[in-house]
């Protein structure tokens, strides 16, 4: 327990000026991040119109969430979301491990050439890969003059196509985290390890990766979170038959008839969705660090 | 390093390692290539041209969507970075009796897919019956930038070295004085890594613009999607090279700065 003391004059005029100097920042979030939510509430429960919305209460919004007509959105979107955190994870982890164990000297150099990608435009990111997997682009080309095939592949606008992107847009997401728990590994561990017996294989599930579970959590916030939300990529390489959940509140934003209620409450469930995955990777976080400190 | 410098395992990382290299490269450098192919659909190479450089810079919508990115740009990441840095002092009193409330409003926005701030500015927007344009897409960026900005600014103020601050007020320093002679110079570094991400963020966002930006305000992503959904995309591929060569670009000057920055302390 803190003792309770009057906070001095020089405490109280600090406090004071923590508040004046973040008054622009919280009324500036005040306006245009919280108070928008609320306007997505109350719009969530009005009837829609053609261009705008009428101001009538209405469940019907709900409704349609509820009765499951909207559950293939969702599931696709987190079907989705699910399997680019698991690949950007698959390739992401040698690549980190590989950079983490590079000599000094390279170690920036190699991090500079993940980053550039990251850097450079997603929408020309995602344009690049519509000419390399285009019914006549570069890839079906090349496979085409090596006699692989005798027709071209529709590889774009597939479901598969949407995951491929995905992951070449949010691996760094998942690389960096991944390296910077990796470079402070202590490698001398391993060779203890094996010096005691244990192979490769072992070493890694024993040693490696247990201590790499904080980068592993970053790297899945980062990539599982945004992807749940996906617009662009789906829309640009996907299909119209497979919607994902960004897509489908965007057209009800869009495209006419509007219908902002349900885009609203579409949002809301995204939200409480977003929300419950944070407090189960929260929950598995806690779990983690208990039990290395009962270790 | 006896056993793990096996070469089958070093092989195996240097394998994923190169193979990730090709997945993320192989689509920009076959971009950059077929900016100069002479052929209008993408389709095979027809020749090595420049055609499609010179119509872009012919092509004034392009040019207006050039000026409206770099101008929210600017103006956003001036005045986020401005809050940024007001904030992040703020953070530096561990006793603020707002901290914790502060803190949570400046993480939230990090952890919510970008496409719900869009939605709901959208609807902020429409109920306060504002026409969107040119300030709604600059309010947008600022409030995406601002987690950014404190974030960046907040770590550099954590490893700070207090001692400079407290020999200055020893040998009688005014706080103004303290403040712009030591403190400012010290958190320069970090205020310059804020400015460019909330640069970079800026430039590179589609989703919250395309829901914040009006008729008749393009930024150059919302440019491109729309060329893309039209299927024009003949000058895009100029576009982008010109895109990734800016990218390079600030690559090289951020090393630069980040270099004169550490041999000037």
């Amino acid at each position: 327990m803190k003792a309770k003391s009057r906070p001095s004059a020089l405490e109280k005029r600090k406090n004071l000026s923590s508040w004046l100097l973040s008054l622009p920042a919280l009324l500036w979030l005040l306006c245009f991040f919280l108070i928008p939510y609320l306007i997505v509430i109350i719009y969530s429960f009005l009837t829609p119109d053609i261009y705008d919305v009428k101001f009538e209460f209405s469940l019907a919004a709900y409704r349609q969430v509820f009765s499951g007509g909207y559950l293939r959105p969702f599931f696709l979107s987190f079907k989705l979301a699910i399997y680019t955190t698991l690949c950007c994870l698959l390739l992401g982890f040698p690549v980190a491990y590989y950079i983490a164990r590079a000599r000094e000297k390279l170690k920036n150099t190699l991090l500079i050439f993940i980053i550039i990608p990251f850097w450079t435009n997603l929408i020309i990111r995602i344009f690049s890969w519509r000419i390399f997997l285009s019914y006549s682009g570069v890839l079906n080309g090349i496979l085409m003059n090596m006699g692989v095939i005798s027709q071209p592949l529709e590889i774009l606008r597939t479901d598969l196509a949407v995951i491929l992107v995905m992951v070449y847009v949010y691996l760094p997401y998942m690389i960096l985290p991944l390296y910077s728990v990796l470079e402070k590994l202590d490698f001398t561990l391993l060779n203890a390890a094996m010096d005691l017996g244990a192979n490769e294989v072992k070493a890694f599930f024993s040693i490696t990766l247990p201590l790499a579970v904080e980068g592993i959590f970053a790297g899945t916030l980062l990539v599982f979170i945004p992807a749940l939300g996906a617009y662009l990529i789906p829309q640009l390489v996907g299909n119209q038959r497979s919607l994902y959940v960004g897509q489908v509140i965007t057209y009800k934003i869009k495209n006419i008839p509007r219908n902002w209620p349900m885009a609203s409450a579409l949002s809301l469930t995204l939200l409480l969705l977003v929300a419950l995955m944070l407090l189960i990777m929260y929950g598995l976080y806690r779990r983690h660090l208990a039990r290395r400190q009962t270790q | 390093m006896r056993v793990f410098s096996r070469k089958w395992y070093k092989g195996l990382n240097l394998t994923a390692f190169s193979l990730v290299m090709a997945f993320l490269y192989i689509p920009i450098l076959i971009l950059i290539i077929f900016s100069f192919n002479n052929s209008r659909i993408i389709a095979g190479w027809q020749g090595f041209t420049f055609k499609y450089y010179v119509l872009l810079f012919q092509n004034t919508a392009i040019k207006e969507a050039f000026r409206n990115t770099m101008l929210i740009a600017l103006l956003s990441t001036l005045i986020s970075t401005t809050l940024g840095i007001l904030t992040a002092l703020a953070l530096e009193n561990k006793h603020f009796s707002g901290r914790k409330g502060l803190l949570a409003l400046i993480y939230t926005p990090l952890v919510i897919p970008d496409i719900l701030m869009g939605v709901s500015l959208a609807l902020l927007f429409n109920f306060t019956r504002v026409n969107t344009g040119m300030i709604t897409v600059l309010i947008a960026h600022v409030t995406f930038c601002i987690s950014y900005t404190v974030i960046v600014v907040q770590s550099r103020l954590e490893g700070f070295d207090y001692s400079l601050v407290e020999a200055a007020q020893d040998l009688g320093a005014r706080p103004s004085y303290i403040f712009w002679k030591i403190k400012f110079p010290l958190m320069m570094p970090g205020i310059i890594a804020a400015a460019l991400l909330a640069f970079t963020l800026s430039i590179d966002d589609f989703i919250i613009t395309f829901f914040t930006s009006g008729r008749g305000f393009d930024t150059l992503p919302i440019y491109v999607e729309g060329t893309i959904r039209r299927g024009t995309v003949t000058t895009i591929n100029s576009l982008s090279t010109l895109m990734i060569a800016f990218t390079l670009f600030l690559v090289v000057i951020t090393k630069r700065i980040r270099k004169i920055l550490v041999s000037a302390l």
